[in-house]
């Protein structure tokens, strides 16, 4: 098992340039610290106009500054966007390696094709193609990394021959992702021979049947890159602390803030019915069930890594014997805590619990 | 989570929502089911700068602000066939979407009673008009003969399989209930039989007599048009009109 930071930069209002930067400045701070306590890899989403949620635009320009202010800890695309009217697949192919220079071959490259209307309504992308452009980029820009000259004749995307450069350090190229929300995504993960990124704030069983089917799946693929990464990580929260009843009140609170900021997008499936959003996303899991009593919020679920030394063992052992290889911790939200409780958090999470798992830090299995 | 002032809220007093003024239905009823009812279901995104002042504390608004409006055409019924319709703005009790409704219609008195009874519906006498034809689907709704909305979605695509389902936001409607000034949620569930989508056109709105004059749509988001087997449950929940959304939220109704 491995452990890693996974950052929205969700911001609280006003939108001023104190908080705007202390939410920046707090992550770098977690994460530079994070390196030293041996977390294994820091990964950044990209969103769009989700106010408060995420200020995440540029997680390339994020995940640079941590490269260079750190020495060891992988950084992550958690994802960048697959969709034509918001990137090209030739920028993407560009910066992934231009960053996997500058951070000397850490690089993880998650990809993804955004849920919310919000999103894709306001670059005005074809909401109907997302899938399909995401599987063409997923095929392409592992070749723009391994072919000297590369060129393209697709349905989405078309390019002539071209030299995309820098190539990237790791050998053969960085291993690629897929970000999961809606249930199934792990299959066209698994298809592909891309690791599964999978957001999950349920309980930790609920998550073995479709790991199992993961792991059974990936032994068959085709893989879209030069290698298979077969990897799984759950994207999931954290708050430790000695006081085990403060630690899971405060994890309560960061997942309660959370549910309200992503509450507030519209997505896809809430406003543009369509095949490729039917499954319900990430605010599936985080709405109470429609059937329950008033409007009580879900109770936290046990697959959350909030509390005590000793219960987040039990926890993480839980996870690693449902069979992920990495958890991949969200810290914070809209600086609900104090960034000393946030770093504090960290430092006893690393000294008490992470000692119990082996293989800290991530070593690339790259088979080329 | 307590409710700090950073949230975005609507920051309309509760006192100024319209409350039908009415009993809601003794033990909310039993189920009525309308075979091959129509569904009409357009949704634009509004400013956000006019919708906050147009919703109650107790809502959030969506981000972005949306405007949904909705046609139900029931070919039968107990009360006869009827033609609904109502517009409301999305909304969120903590992180449920709804719709709160500032207006709505019908062209049948018994349904229009019904409709308030179980779900706080205010309905106006109207005449409204719903009919698919070879390239829309259209719903009309007229008040004394005067036009007030006049809304299409064209270039119509079936959807079959999985995506066959539409995701309807359930309406809010201002009510006074035995416990207080409240909003009463539209129950409802859906066997979907066929399911379009397609292009909002919206011809005519009239926003004060939809209810807001200052919710205007703008940008079109989608539109779709089924057909199904509508079932009309009843009410189970409400939301209190003055408590902020994070410290009341919905709760069930008190019979």
């Amino acid at each position: 098992m491995k452990f890693g930071l996974f950052y929205e930069l969700s911001t609280p209002r006003p939108f001023t340039t104190e908080n705007q930067r202390a939410v920046i400045e707090n992550a770098i701070e977690q994460t530079v610290l994070a390196d030293e306590l041996g977390f294994s890899s820091v990964w950044c989403v990209e969103h769009h106009f989700l106010e408060e949620y995420s200020h995440s635009s540029c997680p390339d320009m994020f995940l640079t500054a941590i490269a260079r202010e750190t020495r060891n800890i992988r950084v992550g695309f958690g994802i960048g966007t697959c969709v034509p009217a918001m990137h090209s697949p030739i920028r993407w192919a560009e910066k992934a390696a231009f960053l996997d220079l500058l951070s000397n071959g850490r690089v993880e490259f998650g990809t993804g094709r955004s849920s919310t209307w919000n999103e894709l309504g306001g670059f005005n992308a074809n909401v109907d193609d997302t899938k399909r452009t995401w599987d063409e980029y997923c095929r392409v820009i592992p070749k723009m990394w391994t072919e000297e000259r590369f060129s393209h004749e697709g349905t989405y995307f078309s390019m002539p021959e071209r030299c995309i450069l820098p190539k990237p350090m790791q050998d053969p190229h960085p291993p690629m992702w897929v970000a999961v929300t809606a249930p199934g995504t792990e299959f066209d993960a698994a298809d592909r021979g891309m690791g599964a990124l999978i957001l999950s704030i349920s309980e930790v069983e609920r998550n073995i049947p479709r790991i199992q089917e993961y792991r059974e799946r990936v032994k068959r693929c085709e893989p879209v890159g030069a290698f298979v990464n077969d990897q799984v990580a759950i994207a999931n929260w954290m708050y430790c602390h000695p006081d085990h009843e403060l630690a899971t009140r405060r994890g309560t609170e960061l997942v309660a803030t959370f549910s309200y900021m992503a509450g507030q997008t519209v997505e896809i499936s809430e406003a543009y019915p369509a095949n490729n959003y039917a499954a319900l996303g990430l605010l599936g899991s985080l709405r109470p069930d429609p059937n329950a009593p008033g409007d009580a919020k879900k109770p936290v679920s046990s697959g959350l890594c909030f509390g005590n030394p000793a219960h987040l063992i039990d926890t993480v052992s839980r996870w690693e014997a449902a069979g992920a290889d990495h958890l991949l911790f969200m810290i914070q939200a809209r600086e609900h805590l104090p960034q000393a409780d946030v770093l504090d958090s960290l430092r006893l999470f690393a000294s008490e619990v992470m000692p119990h798992f082996s293989g800290q830090r991530t070593q690339v299995a790259v088979n080329a | 989570m307590s409710a700090t002032p950073e949230l975005l809220y609507g920051s309309r007093p509760a006192a100024s929502v319209r409350l039908l003024d009415r009993e809601i239905e003794a033990e909310g009823g039993a189920p009525v089911v309308i075979e091959n009812a129509e569904l009409l279901y357009i949704l634009h995104e509004t400013p956000m700068r006019t919708t906050i002042p147009s919703l109650p504390a107790s809502l959030h608004p969506s981000v972005p602000a949306v405007l949904g409006i909705t046609f139900v055409k029931a070919p039968q019924s107990p009360w006869g066939p009827f033609i609904a319709a109502w517009v409301g703005i999305a909304c969120r009790t903590g992180i449920k979407p709804r719709h709160f409704i500032t207006a709505a219609f019908c062209n049948n008195a018994v349904a229009a009673d019904f409709l308030a009874s179980r779900y706080g519906f205010n309905c106006q006498a109207a005449d409204v008009g719903y009919r698919e034809t070879f390239d829309r689907v259209r719903g009309v709704v007229e008040v004394d003969g005067r036009l007030v909305l006049d809304a299409a979605i064209i270039e119509s695509l079936p959807l079959v399989g999985i995506g066959a389902t539409i995701k309807y936001s359930p309406a809010l409607n201002g009510m006074r209930l035995g416990s207080g000034p409240a909003l009463v949620q539209f129950e409802a569930a859906y066997d979907f039989k066929r399911v379009l989508r397609g292009r909002p056109r919206l011809a005519h709105y009239d926003s004060t007599a939809l209810g807001e004059a200052s919710v205007i749509p703008t940008t079109p988001i989608a539109g779709s048009h089924a057909v199904c087997d509508l079932h009309l449950l009843p009410a189970r929940f409400q939301v209190d009109l003055a408590v902020p959304a994070e410290a009341g939220g919905a709760g069930k109704i008190a019979r």
